[in-house]
């Protein structure tokens, strides 16, 4: 290298092509953490530009600095977190809200008529041409103000047996006046979806009283007994006949099997018909007798009726026992709107869905995603637990090991729905197949395990995450130290007795954490589950009082799969959104609250285990 | 002392029960784990075993010879019915013979009485059952071969049955099979003659006759094209009306008389379609006449042309299922498929032509027979030396051989026919001797090229890729193609990638070593949850709450992918300007604030921009803009170039001026230095607006526009808001992992590098990026497989619309949503079935590769980073 009288100079202006060469100035006054910061004091005017130019200090080299790059990763954290806040906010703000009561509004509409009903949205909107030209002059100039934006709000007006919808949009130029008439009462129907209009009056078996005239007391007494008739009723149908009709069903099923092994001239099968035959008269007269009380609650129940009149003065005569709930929207006080808001959260999670899952509750898809997560963990804790074991503490660790690792380690990244193909073509159709062939070879043609199931549902989920649970559970045995085990063996303990007694309770908030994560990864799934047995609506839950009590072969409601359904297939999709918004915000917080129980459970057994010890 | 001496004596020996649980829990554990291991990966296992079929095409699974006693002339037709029990056949003389298909044995039958009349031509259906008789007095009569069946109970059976084959008895007249649940069926024929139409004018007789018979409800369409002696040609539609009353049928004949072909044409073929919309005369040699028949009014003589080369002649001219796929065999042995399709720069009147699309290995001697399919593109061909061939029309396949060409027979007649449901062939020879082969085709239509190349289908106008696995009718053509879902797939994964790589790559640096520690240790494991968010929770806030907002806020959502970076950047300039004790003051937590207020600032300010910004670059609407509808290209063009020539204008000026400016730049204080940064960038970026403007402009005076391939007709759900949803289940894994990449760097190179005096900035990117990039590579990679294999996000919001498309204001289909959505209805060991398997394995083999490239990688880093 040539000598040169500048070199210090030029030296670190070559260097930089390649990298920058910090050089530290004499005078710097940051620590070794810390962004090097111009020592703004010192830096004074005594210093003569020579001065400067030799000592090449860094305080303004901004490119050291990198001050846009640091503001540009800070800002992508910013990024991710407001659309993380974005995110839980929408979520947790409408599963929160859609329960409380909603004043409701009578919107007077300047082409005459009225909508009344529940603000459910209001949004800006461009009007088209067509509709701008029928527009009067002093609206079309206030919308070409807002640069041909205007506002419209969207109206829950209900009464869909009425006018076949159940929201309505109204453009805010075409409102005239809105008022809150205290007499507009919301009705939760049976059916139909909500009424929303005013009393009209009410026919208590023969009594008939005018809707002004009528006590509060009354009406709610009324109710109570209508409700209690409806849960009767229901009580009836549903689960003793339907007991009964299970019971008949299985009984010809028996009487097929006893045809089946035996033949149909055998002695056997003439005595299990002669025994079916006396066993189905017995069910069928209990089954008469049930349903004659049925109708008869129902034919009393048919003459208390209340007549209901809409904003715009059609009638509609409802059975009492139709109608779920009602208020006065515009009188409550706070207490009342509590009381609504805690019923309608007490409905949701007790009832069963109405009215294509749009309304009503989830029940069946909480209780359906309960079991198949407890099955998932039953399956895949030992299975897991025991590979690890084998993987950790049993195989020789080699070169085989090593790929089998790498390929357990693959199979937690392969894509559910691969796992639910498979579920369907191995569990439901070749294990479940053989099974019906085998167990249950009466019922066919109709698949009994053959098809999606409960069972194989929780099986292919396990299958699923049982990587997660290999995965943990070999870590936390890594990480206990070879010194334990080897001081175990010392003292004469066998093999399973170390394992037994020293590793496993040490490797246990590990393998519970991934447990636990599995549960949670498991309990969010859904589109394995949508080849492998879950339906939008399951008539009968995995669990009942019907022998042996516990079905794993039936299909099952899930609340992910309750997501998609409501919110994609269902009639109208505006009208399932507050539920969708409350089921997906049930769904967030059991995931999550299985996440924070694995955090909490694992900084417990840690405590535990590590707390004095070491 | 006792207590020392007991303790003493006990004995070493290791209790049995010890030893017992010791055994008993190692072959446990052992063949238990191994167990485990290996079902899991028998799952891949499966998976082939369950495709593999798709590629074996058919297979003869029995064959059965026999002679027949069958008088009598000419065979003209044969027929079997749908289970393959009874076999039948036509002769000259209006004879039927049937026999039993398993053993040949004869059956009483009745016959057609012609009265005696010459048969000069005849049409057979596809449906093998309805017939036609062309005479020699130019008349045509319709007849029908039905086979009856009828379930019975054992114990209506008849006595004196004859036992004809295991499980099969017949009194003569019928067959009775056993079949499965006790039952019996019952298969008997029964013929229908009608009476005789006059078809041709001159009273000649019929040369060829072609016979289509539509169901339409319950009232039959019969389409006849017919061709006398004299050459004139007949076109007819014949529906008979039931009267509900007298009972009696009525004939409403709709007939068109065809311009006369040229003398001498010797006229061997007849077709027409049900609508008879085209009526083709083949003439020996190879020249097709194609009159265009629509409506039955004005029938002209659309086209000429030669289908097989000269000196080969036309053998066989048929239709397949659904009359869009014409079969031409030659006296070559070739067999081709022709296509009516429209090209307007056709020389034809009607702007139709016949084009050749699928051509099939020939076979070695001329083509003499054949028969189609009712149900599937599936047909057999028959060459003249005896060799039997089944294909897929699709597949262009030989799915099977049935007899291998070059056994020279005499006794061939070349007559051939497919059993109904293509699980049987039938060949007669003559003299009468009968062969019938048992097939199993359970796959005909799949192929590799089928699944993954180019196809011409029916009633396109040239080879695509598509996807539409099940159709109305069986006629439809079932198109399997699986590279429009690749795509989707790798459109959705790339969309969502170019949104989530950014991010999360930039926040896990910022994370790692620029957050305050406390508030590290708050943000990740609230990030690290989000990841077990379930996806279909965020297909559902994609598709119904962020896709009608996208819509309506299109250019506001555009403009913040422009506002929020270089906002960022200009306060990044703007912090500079703040005196470094402040500023030193404020580092930490503070900042990160102010960074965050920056980026809601910049989302604010581009939602209340997006409208002004929509009339100044897009003409006041962009969706209409997207459609062509209005606006030029240049200011897409200018969005797009701005990152480029950002790039170009900053190096460029840096090499210009870079050092000099530098220099200059240290002989001030801080506060001016900072200025003259801020105005060298503000310099840049006024420099990026003017290049990216004059590229634009360039590029939309060359004429190239965006419009109609990368960005194109919008729809609600998109790739865009896909990419975007999808980014949101792909962020936290990547930030996550790579978060632990960079922390796992030793802090020992960290400290190093600062106390050389490097900035934080300095070391991030010259130390620790680099010693973590394969540990970074690597979390990408793994957020990748997940982005691929996602699912619930794309059923919901993408649309599921199986295109080739690049737009990204379109809507996709990916492999796996289409698992989602099409498995539930496939049928058990169905085609679907097995090729969505095949689906969910490309899906696999996908992941797979990406998860070993991150793992190996992962390893690689690991090994690296214990190194140092």
């Amino acid at each position: 290298m040539k000598s040169d009288p500048h070199r210090a100079v030029t030296l670190p202006l070559l260097l930089k092509k390649e990298e920058p060469a910090p050089v530290l100035p004499t005078d710097h006054t940051g620590q070794d953490a810390g962004p090097v910061v111009p020592p703004a004091e010192s830096v004074g005017k005594e210093l003569s530009r020579m001065q400067i130019e030799r000592r090449r200090s860094t305080a303004w080299d901004f490119r050291a600095r990198g001050e846009p790059f640091v503001w540009g990763l800070g800002g992508a954290l910013a990024v991710g977190i407001i659309m993380i806040l974005g995110f839980i906010a929408l979520v947790v703000y409408n599963g929160i809200m859609t329960f409380y009561p909603q004043p409701l509004e009578v919107v007077s509409l300047r082409g005459g008529g009225t909508v009344a009903g529940e603000l459910a949205r209001v949004e800006s909107f461009r009007p088209g041409p067509d509709i701008l030209q029928q527009l009067p002059e002093d609206i079309r100039a206030r919308i070409g103000n807002d640069k041909g934006f205007a506002r419209r709000f969207l109206y829950r007006t209900g009464n869909y047996d009425l006018y076949n919808e159940d929201f309505r949009w109204v453009p805010e130029y075409d409102v005239v006046k809105r008022s809150t008439p205290k007499e507009l009462y919301f009705f939760e129907r049976l059916e139909w979806g909500p009424f929303i209009g005013t009393i009209k009056s009410i026919d208590l078996k023969d009594v008939v009283v005018d809707g002004a005239a009528l006590k509060t007391g009354t009406l709610n007494e009324a109710m109570d007994q209508a409700a209690a008739r409806r849960s009767r009723i229901r009580q009836l149908e549903r689960n003793e006949m339907g007991k009964i009709n299970h019971y008949l069903e299985r009984g010809r099923l028996a009487l097929k099997k006893v045809e089946m092994t035996h033949g149909e001239h055998s002695p056997q099968y003439r005595q299990a018909q002669r025994e079916y035959r006396e066993a189905a008269a017995k069910l069928e007269a209990q089954h008469a007798e049930l349903s004659k009380e049925a109708q008869l609650i129902k034919d009393q129940d048919s003459k208390f009726t209340v007549t209901l009149a809409d904003v715009e003065g059609k009638e509609k005569t409802l059975k009492l026992s139709e109608i779920v709930r009602f208020y006065p929207a515009n009188s409550l006080t706070f207490t009342d709107k509590l009381r609504i808001y805690f019923s309608r959260w007490w409905e949701f999670l007790s009832q069963e869905p109405r009215e294509a899952n749009t309304e009503g509750g989830v029940m069946p898809a909480i209780f359906g995603t309960f079991c198949m997560t407890v099955l998932l963990a039953l399956a895949v804790a030992p299975f897991g637990v025991v590979a690890a074991l084998y993987l950790r503490e049993y195989a020789k660790q080699g070169k085989l090991v090593s790929l089998v690792r790498v390929c357990v380690n693959n199979l937690a990244g392969v894509p559910s729905i691969v796992y639910g193909v498979f579920g369907l073509g191995f569990f439901a159709y070749v294990l479940g197949g053989s099974i019906d062939a085998l167990l249950f070879p009466e019922r066919l043609p109709n698949p009994t395990y053959g098809t999606g199931g409960l069972l194989w549902a929780s099986l292919t989920l396990a299958l699923l995450t049982v990587p997660v649970v290999i995965v943990a559970t070999e870590e936390a045995l890594a990480a206990v130290p070879q010194s334990m085990r080897e001081g175990s063996l010392a003292c004469g303990a066998s093999k399973w007795q170390t394992i037994k007694y020293i590793v496993l309770p040490r490797a246990m908030p590990g393998i519970m954490t991934g447990l636990i994560l599995a549960m949670a990864r498991g309990a969010g799934e859904v589109a394995p589950l949508m080849l492998v047995g879950v339906v939008k609506l399951a008539p009968e839950l995995p669990i009942d009082s019907i022998f042996p009590y516990i079905h794993l072969e039936r299909s099952f409601m899930h609340l992910g799969f309750h997501i998609y359904d409501v919110g994609f297939q269902s009639r109208n999709s505006e009208a399932a959104r507050p539920m969708v918004y409350v089921t997906t915000f049930l769904l967030i917080s059991l995931v999550f609250a299985l996440n924070a129980a694995s955090i909490m459970i694992r900084n417990r057994l840690k405590k535990k285990f590590f707390g004095g010890h070491f | 002392m006792q207590q020392t001496e007991s303790q003493y004596k006990r004995p070493k020996e290791t209790r049995r029960s010890v030893l017992i649980a010791d055994k008993v829990a190692d072959k446990t554990i052992t063949i238990g784990g191994a167990l485990v291991i290996a079902a899991v990966l028998g799952m891949m296992v499966f998976l082939v075993l369950k495709v593999v079929p798709l590629f074996e095409g058919g297979a003869v699974q029995s064959h059965r010879e026999y002679s027949l006693e069958m008088p009598g002339s000419r065979t003209l037709a044969l027929a079997i019915d749908d289970l393959k029990t009874i076999a039948v056949r036509v002769s000259e003389d209006g004879r039927i013979t049937a026999w039993h298909v398993d053993s040949g044995s004869p059956l009483e039958s009745p016959r057609f009485d012609l009265q005696g009349k010459q048969v000069t031509a005849f049409s057979q259906c596809i449906d093998q059952r309805h017939m036609a008789f062309g005479f020699f007095d130019g008349s045509v009569r319709f007849a029908s071969v039905q086979f009856k069946t009828e379930i019975l109970t054992p114990e209506g059976l008849p006595a004196g049955l004859k036992e004809l084959s295991a499980g099969d008895k017949s009194d003569g007249r019928a067959i009775y099979s056993i079949i499965p649940g006790n039952q019996v069926r019952k298969t008997w024929i029964e013929v229908e003659l009608e009476e005789p139409i006059q078809a041709s004018a001159s009273n000649s007789p019929i040369i060829a006759l072609d016979y289509r018979l539509k169901h339409f409800g319950e009232r039959p369409s019969k389409t006849l094209a017919a061709i006398d002696r004299q050459l004139v040609g007949v076109a007819m539609r014949v529906e008979s009306k039931l009267n509900l009353f007298t009972r009696k049928t009525t004939l409403a004949v709709d007939k068109a008389e065809l311009p006369a072909l040229p003398a001498g044409t010797a006229v061997t073929h007849a077709l027409v379609d049900e609508g008879a919309n085209s009526v083709y005369f083949v003439d020996k040699s190879g020249t097709v006449y194609r009159f265009n028949t629509r409506g039955l009014e004005e029938p002209f003589l659309a086209e000429v042309l030669r289908v097989t080369p000269s000196g080969v002649d036309v053998n066989v001219f048929s239709f397949l299922v659904g009359e869009s796929s014409i079969v031409v065999g030659g006296s070559d042995g070739s067999v081709n498929i022709f296509f009516l399709l429209n090209r307007p720069d056709a020389a034809a009147q009607d702007s139709l032509t016949l084009v050749k699309t699928r051509t099939f290995a020939p076979q070695p001697a001329a083509i003499v027979g054949f028969s189609p399919s009712e149900q599937s593109k599936t047909f057999a061909t028959l060459d003249a030396s005896g060799g039997i061939r089944v294909r897929h029309a699709t597949s262009e396949r030989t799915l099977v051989s049935v007899r291998e060409s070059g056994m020279p027979r005499s006794d061939l007649a070349g007559m051939i026919v497919l059993a109904p449901r293509v699980d049987g062939l039938l060949a007669l020879g003559n003299p009468i001797t009968a062969d019938f082969w048992g097939l199993s085709i359970p796959h005909p239509e799949t192929s590799l090229r089928t699944l993954f190349g180019k196809v011409w289908y029916e009633g396109y106008p040239e080879p695509t890729y598509t996807w539409q696995s099940t159709g109305a009718t069986e006629a439809f053509e079932p198109k399997i193609s699986l590279v429009p879902l690749i795509f989707g797939t790798l459109k959705a994964t790339f969309y969502s990638l170019l949104f989530a790589i950014p991010v999360a790559l930039l926040a896990a640096i910022y994370t790692s070593e620029f957050l305050d520690p406390d508030l590290r240790g708050k943000i990740k494991p609230a990030i690290e949850v989000m990841a077990s968010i379930p996806s279909v929770v965020l297909g559902f806030v994609a598709a119904l709450v962020l896709a009608p907002v996208v819509e309506t806020w299109i250019a506001a959502v555009l403009l913040v992918f422009v506002v929020v970076p270089m906002s960022l950047v200009l306060a990044a300039y703007l912090w500079q300007l703040v005196p470094p004790p402040i500023a030193l003051r404020m580092e930490g937590i503070p900042k990160f604030l102010f960074m965050l207020s920056v980026v809601c600032l910049a989302m604010f300010t581009a939602y209340h921009v997006g409208p002004v910004f929509e009339d100044l670059f897009f003409d006041g609407n962009f969706k209409a803009w997207l459609n062509r509808d209005r606006g030029a290209a240049a200011p897409f063009w200018f969005l797009a170039l701005l990152p480029v020539s950002a790039v170009a204008v900053s190096t460029g000026l840096s090499r210009l001026f870079g050092q000099r400016f530098n220099r200059y730049i240290r002989t001030l204080q801080p506060f001016p230095a900072a200025l003259a940064d801020l105005g060298r960038w503000l310099a840049v970026a006024g420099g990026t607006l003017a290049a990216s403007y004059i590229m634009a402009l360039v590029l939309q005076g060359i004429g190239i526009d965006p419009r109609s391939s990368v960005v194109g007709t919008y729809v609600q759900r998109n790739t865009l808001v896909v990419g975007f949803a999808m980014g949101f289940a792909v962020i936290p894994i990547i930030y996550t992992l790579a978060d632990d990449a960079l922390n796992s760097v030793p802090d020992h190179l960290r400290s190093a590098s600062l106390g050389c005096g490097a900035t934080i900035w300095q070391t991030t990117i010259w130390v620790i990026l680099p010693t973590a990039i394969s540990g970074v590579f690597s979390a990408v990679m793994i957020g990748m497989g997940r982005a691929v294999g996602e699912t619930m996000i794309l059923v919901m919001s993408a649309g599921n619309t199986p295109l080739l498309d690049l737009n990204i204001f379109n809507g996709l289909r990916a492999l796996s949503a289409n698992i989602a959505v099409e498995l539930p209805e496939a049928p058990k060991d169905d085609t679907l079935y097995r090729v969505l398997f095949l689906t969910g394995l490309v899906l696999f083999a996908m992941t797979f590769v990406i998860n070993t490239i991150a793992e190996m990688v992962r390893l690689h880093f690991r090994k690296r980073s214990m190194q140092l």
